[in-house]
């Protein structure tokens, strides 16, 4: 980051369209989520993905430009990108429940009737 | 304890980092995991739940609080560019209004969640509140630690400015970037919790 | 740097207690983590009575026990009462892995060695040091607090699954454990940061990343894991405490009935998910504990070989290949939950993967011995005897690695063996290899071989005394978690007879240790005036040749070293001496 002060004039206008454009994507996705959707699986699955893409916008707008991401130094960047990798097979990690039934309709939690018994002693 | 540890203000040429600057993105890289297995289990939970009822939720004022930390994170790194531009009065008057903003937020959950405990919702009553305090919780938590940091760098810890300005403006830079990745943790909870 | 070290005078408190020098805190680190190891090691040999003999009352301890149980609201007439044996269980593999062998090789080993074979004067960051080693300290209290508290420390297994570890909630034992954790983990997390900022950041001049030494690498691949991995569990940690606390169910299902009534809690959680984050630290946490062992294995077998190490770079490459790895296999400790085929089909793969870097390890640390002049010092006896105890480890593995095996191996004294022939006769023959070797760096004091000699050979018997008939008794199907050793278990019948053995070397491995205690208290004690030379084993990393035995006071370094060769340079041909130091020009 070079400190000369022409450059953190920019900076300074960079910040504020940055400001701006996170406030326009709060407005927008809490409209976006008061538009009424079917409450079919299809529609809430849009509404979710909608959702997240605002938000991953946010996300990358306050990454890039307040933690200066954009610029950063390839040591740091590696270590981050290391980190994604794990973040995202961390995610995955709800779908290990039942891989073979994906996409079927499955009651994966067995429903209301079966119970699960413990025979244990508590103390 | 007069020993030097070396780039500890300064750059080190081959890798262009001053040691707490790697320091804090590892910190940061463990954050990352520990609210991604949040996320994780708030997936798993949330598909398996047969009722996700987050109506219940004031999404008024939890969008006056994105506002309010999305403005924090600003005013904390005008903070920053203040003492890039040796203005040490700008940059109390930034840090004060981050310290303010974060406050603001706290009282407004701190609204948020009496109102819940109120109408008799507790984490116990399902598995949605269960991750919404949780997480909310945990978030506050890292809220609060920026606080006490950024007070501390507010008003005790500015006499370094007098001694090591260089050393001190790293030091904004650092609390810089907790900061503004405790906002980005909202950012992701505000419509996970919130919206969806 | 020239200013090296302050020359006024530290209060005690400052010094030996709060310090904030690496080579202290390394070493607070060793005896602190060694005083877990042998009290970890205690729970087993009084654990192993009761399975040999069940129910008798236990031999010399028995008094101490009976009181134990009577406190923790257990009945007991000296013997172990199952409950009892249930708390020594969980916390042997509590205290053996977070507050022993995870302390001693990063914290201990790690923190006194990293910043001198890098050539630092301290690491990155002094004060995060202490704090690291202090909330170490606290959640050590707090575990060992958990033991004399009504009903007794943590008793679900040291995985603590749920449902089991979260309907015992009369009691507090598991909330301890809970709170415990949250305190390690945040330690390892401050101690690994900093180990990672360490060797990137303040490497001397010339110290480029192929002239790291092994066990520098093995050390930043370590803490990697342990900044990456232990989160997810800290996440769980607080999820398991808010079910135990707030009265969530996170990982209780819906439905749940516990001695006939149905659980008050709201349900909609699941017990897999526990399982899942718990594995997401627990996979790479064993190699944590395995890789900084290789490290010290690698620096003595150059070393004493007087041959540069074969294959350095296939070692690092493995090595970083296998750290990444370790992140996607963890669900093969979970093939008997019924994640479908397709996942079981996955992580066995990722798993078969995993085991060939581990081989690549092996067979580097193989060949390296391959023509080379071998000093049978006590280290080195140790770092040979890793090999074979490491290659019985890693082989016994594959079968748990895929799923039909598995499934008959699963929860038996097979597992038993395996992971510990891994960690006991490995990383624990590594730790005590590093011992011999470091001490007269730490100390200036040279070990006594012959005792040291006597410990290694007894403790190498006997350890196979314990873990290899465990693995006949797995393999014939018995279950790992019956207090009584199997007399009530069909298949365990005829294998019964190998308790008595197992547990008899158990206690001869405890007797096994005396020449070691022996050897350090003696040498500590009576070697007073008898400097050592600073470099004994003639080595080439920078601790040994351009610091005095023991360091100079904070600050290590009379001046900067610069380092103009690679780590391993032994028996150079046309060199007067065998090896060449790294900062030789």
């Amino acid at each position: 980051m070079s400190d000369s002060d022409h450059d953190i004039k920019k900076h300074i206008s960079v910040y504020r369209n940055v400001f701006l454009a996170l406030l326009f994507f709060t407005v927008l996705t809490v409209l976006v989520s008061y538009v009424e959707f079917d409450a079919t699986e299809r529609y809430i699955a849009g509404a979710v993905f909608i959702g997240l893409i605002i938000a991953s916008a946010k996300g990358y707008l306050v990454a890039a430009h307040f933690m200066h991401l954009n610029n950063e130094k390839p040591m740091i960047n590696w270590s981050l990108i290391l980190t994604v990798i794990f973040f995202i097979v961390l995610l995955f990690m709800p779908l290990l429940w039942d891989m073979n039934n994906m996409g079927k309709d499955v009651d994966y939690w067995g429903g209301e009737d079966q119970k699960l018994e413990i025979y244990h002693d508590v103390n | 304890m007069d020993i030097k540890i070396p780039f500890n203000e300064e750059l080190r040429p081959d890798t262009g980092l001053y040691n707490a600057k790697l320091g804090v993105w590892l910190f940061l890289a463990s954050e990352v995991m520990l609210f991604g297995a949040l996320f994780s289990a708030y997936v798993l939970l949330r598909v398996a739940a047969p009722i996700w009822d987050n109506s219940i939720l004031n999404i008024p004022m939890a969008t006056i609080n994105t506002v309010v930390l999305i403005t924090s994170s600003v005013t904390m790194i005008m903070s920053w560019v203040s003492l890039k531009m040796k203005n040490l009065e700008k940059y109390k008057l930034y840090m004060g209004l981050t310290i303010l903003c974060s406050v603001v937020f706290l009282i407004i959950k701190y609204f948020e969640y009496s109102s819940k405990f109120e109408h008799g919702y507790y984490p116990s009553t399902n598995t949605f509140l269960a991750i919404y305090f949780t997480m909310t919780g945990l978030h506050m938590l890292h809220v609060l630690g920026g606080i006490v940091v950024n007070f501390y760098l507010w008003i005790p810890g500015v006499k370094m400015w007098e001694t090591e300005p260089e050393r001190f403006t790293n030091r904004i830079e650092i609390a810089g970037l907790y900061w503004h990745f405790v906002d980005l943790v909202w950012i992701f909870l505000f419509p996970a919790l919130y919206l969806l | 740097m020239s200013d090296h070290s302050s020359h006024h005078e530290e209060s005690f408190l400052r010094k030996y207690i709060f310090s904030i020098d690496h080579k202290i805190i390394g070493i607070q680190y060793g005896i602190t983590s060694l005083f877990f190891l042998l009290f970890g090691f205690s729970l087993m040999l009084v654990m192993r009575w009761q399975l040999a003999y069940p129910d008798t009352p236990v031999p010399l301890v028995g008094g101490l026990i009976k009181w134990l149980a009577e406190l923790n609201g257990f009945a007991s007439n000296g013997n172990l009462p199952p409950d009892l044996y249930n708390v020594f269980g969980a916390m042997h593999g509590t205290i053996m892995i977070f507050l022993g062998v995870v302390p001693i090789v990063v914290g201990a080993f790690g923190n006194y060695l990293v910043p001198l074979q890098i050539g630092a004067p301290d690491m990155a960051f002094p004060k995060l040091n202490m704090a690291s080693y202090w909330t170490y300290f606290v959640g050590g209290v707090v575990m060992v607090v958990s033991f004399f508290i009504p009903g007794g420390a943590a008793n679900s297994g040291w995985t603590s699954y749920p449902p089991l570890s979260e309907i015992t909630t009369a009691t507090h034992g598991q909330t301890f454990w809970l709170i415990g954790m949250i305190f390690l983990i945040t330690s390892s997390l401050l101690g690994s940061m900093n180990i990672i900022v360490t060797i990137v950041q303040l490497r001397v001049e010339g110290l480029t990343w192929m002239r790291l030494p092994f066990f520098i690498w093995t050390q930043l691949i370590t803490s990697f894991l342990l900044v990456l991995a232990f989160p997810p569990l800290e996440a769980a940690g607080i999820l398991q405490l808010m079910d135990r606390v707030a009265g969530t169910s996170f990982f209780l299902p819906s439905g749940l009935v516990v001695g006939g009534e149905v659980l008050a809690n709201s349900g909609g959680g699941s017990p897999l998910l526990w399982q899942h984050l718990f594995w997401f630290l627990a996979h790479p946490e064993v190699y944590v504990l395995i890789l900084p062992g290789m490290g010290v294995i690698g620096e003595i077998i150059a070393n004493n070989t007087r041959k540069p190490l074969w294959g350095y770079k296939s070692l690092v490459y493995g090595i970083t290949f296998l750290g990444f790895m370790s992140f996607i296999v963890w669900a093969h400790h979970m093939f008997l939950t019924g994640m479908g085929q397709a996942m079981s089909v996955f992580f066995q793969t990722t798993t078969m993967i995993i085991s060939i870097p581990s081989v690549i390890v092996l067979t580097c640390f193989l060949i390296s011995l391959w023509g080379g002049s071998i000093r049978f010092n006590t280290p080195m006896l140790f770092a040979l005897s890793w090999l074979p105890m490491f290659g019985i480890g890693g082989l016994t593995g594959l079968p748990l690695g895929l799923a039909p095996p598995d499934i008959h191996l699963h929860d038996t004294y097979y597992v038993i063996s395996h992971f510990h022939y891994i960690v006991a006769p490995g990383t624990i023959f590594a730790i005590f290899a590093g011992i011999y070797y470091w001490f007269p760096k730490v100390t200036g004091k040279m070990l006594n071989e012959r005792l040291g000699k006597t410990h290694f050979w007894f403790s190498l018997i006997f350890m196979n005394g314990i873990f290899f008939p465990m693995l006949i008794q797995g393999l014939a199907g018995v279950s790992r978690r019956l207090a009584d050793g199997g007399i009530t278990y069909a298949h365990a019948q005829g294998v019964i007879h190998y308790n008595s053995f197992m547990s008899a070397s158990a206690w001869w491995l405890a007797v096994a240790q005396i020449p070691f205690i022996v050897n350090i208290i003696w040498t500590l004690i009576k070697k007073k005036d008898n400097p050592v030379d600073p470099n004994p084993w003639k080595a080439t990393t920078i601790e040994w040749t351009d610091t005095t035995s023991p360091p100079l006071g904070h600050g290590n370094f009379e001046k900067e070293p610069v380092v103009y060769r690679g780590p391993y340079e032994y028996s150079v041909p046309n060199e007067k001496e065998d090896y060449i130091p790294q900062t030789k020009k």
